[in-house]
């Protein structure tokens, strides 16, 4: 009986060190990881990882990752390319650094995959936020370095003025579709009264101003999350004021715009806005949260809206089936943890498994994982319709660690005929490659 | 009444074994014999031996070496059959004048002889050859002129010697040793002329017989090769007895007649394979004395005896003999070994702990005697220990009866220090390794299953982690395996030699009877497992002791 176990022990012994015996086995199952940590600059300051967004050319693709707010941080650049080997160092952290020029970083980025320029449009550009590059106005730095600002609307001119002499930062959050000439979406809200919106239509380096009763704009949440929609040449421009629980909504086209209506009647409603094709048509769809879930929109729902001057915000005024989705946090699958995840603090529409049609990309960034308070998921949805709206993937950081907050900013930079996941949360920023919606071998290396 | 007596009881190679024995028992008991208190017993034993002496050597053609014999058993011994043998051994050698000599001390020695007239033949045959001789010699002389080649007178030639027929081996004379109890009573011997004589009958003619001693006991003769008939004569208020008697050469013989009985005395002889085993006779619990020392020889009553021979080291032989009256009858005894011996062991190192076949045997330390295991004969396995010493195993024969001293050299134990150091460094660093792997692979399985859920990320730390686990991992398998194979080699390694034994010269069992009566040593108590050692108080003895060669009393004390 003991020369068995004696034997066994031994084989124990030497299987046990036979396999400790390489430690490149740990190269090996790191290498083509499924998920990238993104390296944090040296230059940055704290905040890393607070907002993110992407641009794509036929060549590459970027992703922008802020952090902190203000003049106290900036943002940097990471070229992933096309494929799934992706450069995790930085290769331009100037963005809103400083430098030679005062620069506040916007709590939002809005990335072009061609923007207009004061004399040539530019690839691979990213409104960052507001700054004095020649002139005072919106800031927007490219892939190649340059930099440039645009004009912004008079009385946002007077703010960035005054704050630039005074040292005082204004968030003026961004967005843009995710058309090749986009449309850049722009808005300020600050004290006392100075609450604007307007937007740049493709290819134009003046602005529009959105208008709209006043009474709707009086919000410090105003503006805070945007989002633009694309349906031919028309685009709905989404604004989100959360402190009221609403979302405002203009239809434009060229450099005019109308106000369409407003959405509200849940707690938070606005508190983060997507746009994206999540159903099979040819209009992106506008993802909204609120306090405890997340609604899907049908695109061709709110093109049809017609102009109005009603300041009322509710759901009334949408058609039958606008509403493709809503769904919570553990509505479609048991999940623990959800009432204190902040689900919903960030939203993002990709196509991660290449289909044409998107997955809704929420964000959860105080989720425990692993036992790590606060150390943030991401949960992906298949929304396309009301009654298949199924809870997807949870993805999450192996390392994560309490705090990390991932989710707190969430992108889809696309690569490969595909989109992938870019999260950003307290400090870290990482790309998610794998959906078990990949059909196997479609991910490459990296998906198993 | 008498009893026949043996005559020719050893043949001529039980002569010489005799001989052989009797110049053992001699020199053996030498030193007794030259005490005042030396037995009349060992005194004839000692003539004995000096007679059959001289007799083989005589056999063997050595005359000369007879003569001395003889001669020397004379001045010794002086009885006349010395003498006469002497001469005739000198006769042998031509040498007429040493043999008249001889012959004419014989009978100046004993002028009774009973062959006196024979002997006073002989003289005179020798003296005319010897004077025949001596004439034809001066005859010579005077037809050769008497003048050498060199001018000189030569010497008269010696005398041509003309040997008497008969004297063959059976030339020798005999000594015959007649006693009675009381002494005193009237002998006489009657020699037997014709060998087809009916056997001798008191009161009748008895044709063919001739009387040839008319003495009184003790009586001392020299008597030549044949049969005789002794007859005691009725003596006081002793009744007559008779027996008869031969005589072969160069022997003696010996005859006691108790008259109380009415018999002759038989002689017994018990010679062993074992010089000095003890013998007694008719006393089988040895309540007594001991009889003798073998080879011993000795006169006791005729009848059935039974003889117990033991010795040390030997089963005890126990035989019962019978004798006729007058009888010489000699006993050889051959003594087996005992199936067991013993074991002497001592030791180089301070203390050592014997085990025969695995069983404990006791405890030898420095300064004690010699520890004694006591085993069956034949191959046993024999195991010593000592702290700090290697321990001894062999097989080592034990013999039959006897003693094996045994010196056991232990080899201190080569140090294991360094070897133990690596060992157990050795194994933390292999504890450390096991525990490091493990570690590693429950790192890497994490990955790996976090991989599978594509949950994992490039720059996990526990990638690192698990790496650095990984080396030292395999840092640690490969010191512990140095470190393992240094220790396993200083294990083995040994250059010191085993332990071992070395026997010594077989020893004879200590002989109680032998042991001289004298104040015991203190030795130390041995000391058992689990007994203390007796204290004793002092004391204080007077004890008496009496042996077969004095007596006394033995003050000791052990204070």
């Amino acid at each position: 009986m003991r020369a068995p176990r004696l034997q066994f022990g031994l084989l124990c012994l030497v299987g046990i060190s036979a396999s400790a015996c390489s430690w490149s086995r740990f190269d090996d199952v790191t290498a083509d990881s499924p998920n990238v940590l993104l390296e944090k600059p040296g230059s940055m300051k704290s905040g890393f990882g607070n907002s993110i967004a992407t641009a794509s050319s036929a060549d590459t693709t970027v992703v922008l990752v802020g952090g902190g707010a203000g003049d106290q941080s900036g943002a940097a650049l990471y070229d992933i390319g096309r494929d799934a080997s992706p450069s995790t160092t930085s290769v331009d952290s100037g963005y809103c650094a400083g430098g030679t020029a005062d620069c506040f970083l916007s709590s939002s980025l809005a990335g072009f995959a061609h923007a207009p320029g004061p004399d040539m449009e530019r690839p691979l550009c990213f409104a960052v936020g507001t700054g004095s590059v020649m002139t005072a106005g919106l800031e927007l730095r490219c892939r190649d370095a340059s930099e440039y600002t645009l004009a912004i609307p008079t009385a946002a001119q007077k703010l960035l003025t005054f704050g630039l002499g005074e040292n005082q930062a204004y968030d003026f959050p961004v967005a843009t579709d995710r058309t090749d000439h986009p449309e850049l979406l722009v808005t300020v809200a600050s004290e006392p009264g100075v609450h604007a919106a307007w937007f740049y239509p493709p290819s134009s380096i003046h602005f529009s101003e959105l208008s709209a009763p006043k009474t709707l704009f009086a919000d410090p949440t105003f503006g805070k999350s945007l989002a633009v929609l694309v349906k031919g040449t028309e685009r709905i421009l989404a604004i989100g004021v959360s402190g009221k629980s609403e979302v405002l909504l203009w239809k434009s086209e060229g450099a005019t715009s109308s106000y369409i209506g407003c959405l509200g009647g849940l707690p938070g409603l606005g508190r983060a806005l997507a746009a994206g094709k999540v159903n099979s048509d040819d209009s992106d769809d506008l993802v909204i949260s609120d306090d405890l879930n997340v609604s899907v929109i049908d695109g061709d729902a709110l093109h049809a809206l017609p102009e109005t001057t009603s300041t009322e915000c509710s759901f009334s005024s949408l058609p039958a089936g606008a509403l493709l989705g809503s769904f919570g946090c553990g509505s479609t699958t048991s999940m623990t943890g959800c009432a204190t995840s902040k689900f919903g603090a960030a939203l993002a529409v990709g196509d991660l498994d290449g289909d044409g049609d998107g997955e809704v990309i929420v964000g959860a960034p105080d989720m425990t994982v692993r036992g790590e308070s606060g150390a943030g998921a991401i949960l992906v949805f298949d929304a396309e319709k009301p009654s298949d709206a199924l809870f997807v993937d949870a993805k999450f950081l192996s390392s994560a660690k309490s705090g990390d907050a991932l989710g707190s900013s969430l992108a889809a930079p696309h690569i490969d005929g595909r989109d992938i996941i870019a999260a950003g949360g307290n400090g870290k920023a990482a790309l998610f490659y794998c959906s078990p919606l990949l059909a196997h071998g479609a991910g490459g290396p990296r998906c198993p | 009444m008498f009893a026949p007596v043996s005559s020719g009881f050893l043949s001529r190679r039980g002569v010489l074994l005799f001989l052989l024995l009797a110049l053992v028992a001699i020199l053996s008991t030498s030193a007794i014999a030259q005490t005042p208190g030396d037995s009349s017993g060992k005194r004839l034993e000692a003539i004995r031996a000096q007679m059959e002496k001289g007799q083989g050597l005589y056999v063997a053609g050595n005359y000369s070496g007879a003569a001395e014999v003889f001669e020397a058993g004379y001045a010794t011994y002086p009885y006349s059959a010395f003498l006469f043998n002497a001469g005739v051994c000198y006769q042998k050698q031509n040498d007429v004048d040493h043999a008249l000599a001889k012959f004419k001390e014989y009978l100046k020695a004993d002028p009774n002889a009973p062959d006196a007239d024979k002997v006073n033949a002989r003289i005179a045959t020798l003296e005319a050859a010897k004077a025949a001789a001596l004439a034809a010699a001066a005859s010579a002389s005077a037809t050769d002129a008497g003048v050498s080649a060199d001018g000189g007178v030569a010497a008269p030639p010696k005398p041509a010697v003309i040997l008497p027929s008969g004297d063959d081996q059976n030339a020798m004379k005999s000594l015959v040793v007649i006693e009675t109890e009381p002494d005193g009573a009237p002998l006489r011997i009657y020699q037997r002329l014709d060998a087809n004589a009916a056997p001798f009958k008191i009161g009748t003619t008895n044709s063919g017989w001739k009387e040839v001693v008319a003495t009184h006991a003790p009586a001392n003769l020299t008597l030549d090769v044949g049969h005789y008939h002794v007859v005691v004569e009725k003596f006081r208020d002793f009744n007559a007895s008779e027996a008869d008697m031969a005589v072969s050469p160069g022997h003696v013989h010996q005859l006691k007649a108790n008259l109380s009985q009415g018999q002759f005395m038989a002689f017994l002889r018990v010679s062993a394979n074992v010089i000095g085993a003890h013998a007694w006779i008719d006393d089988k619990k040895k309540e007594h004395p001991e009889w003798g020392e073998t080879p011993h020889g000795e006169l006791v009553p005729g009848g059935k005896h039974l003889v117990l021979v033991e010795a040390p080291g030997f089963e005890p032989f126990l035989s019962s003999v019978e004798l006729e009256h007058g009888e010489q009858k000699e006993l050889e005894v051959r003594m087996v070994r005992v199936g067991y011996g013993v074991l002497r062991i001592d030791s180089s190192a301070p203390a050592v702990a014997v085990s025969v076949d695995e069983k404990p045997k006791g405890i030898w330390r420095s300064g004690e005697e010699p520890l004694d295991a006591r085993s069956d004969s034949g191959s046993h396995k024999v195991t010593v220990t000592s702290d700090g010493r290697k321990t001894f195993e062999g097989i080592v024969v034990v013999p039959r009866g006897q003693i094996l001293p045994l010196h056991v050299k232990m080899i201190p134990k080569y140090p294991r220090g360094p070897a133990w150091t690596q060992a157990v460094i050795g194994a933390a660093f292999l504890g450390g390794a096991i525990f490091a792997g493990v570690e590693s692979n429950k790192l890497h399985d994490q990955l790996q299953a976090d991989r599978q859920s594509g949950a994992l990320e490039s720059s996990d730390s526990r990638a690192t982690e698990g790496r650095w686990f990984a080396i030292g991992a395999d840092a640690g398998f490969a010191i512990a395996g140095v470190l393992g194979g240094l220790a396993t080699y200083n294990f083995i390694k040994d250059p010191l030699p085993e332990s071992s034994v070395k026997p010594g010269k077989l020893l004879e069992f200590d002989d109680p009877l032998k042991a001289r009566p004298v104040a015991r040593l203190e030795r130390p108590e041995r000391r058992t497992e689990g007994v203390a050692a007796l204290q004793q108080a002092p004391t204080f003895s007077l004890t008496p002791n009496a042996s077969s060669s004095g007596g006394g009393l033995f003050l000791g004390g052990r204070f």
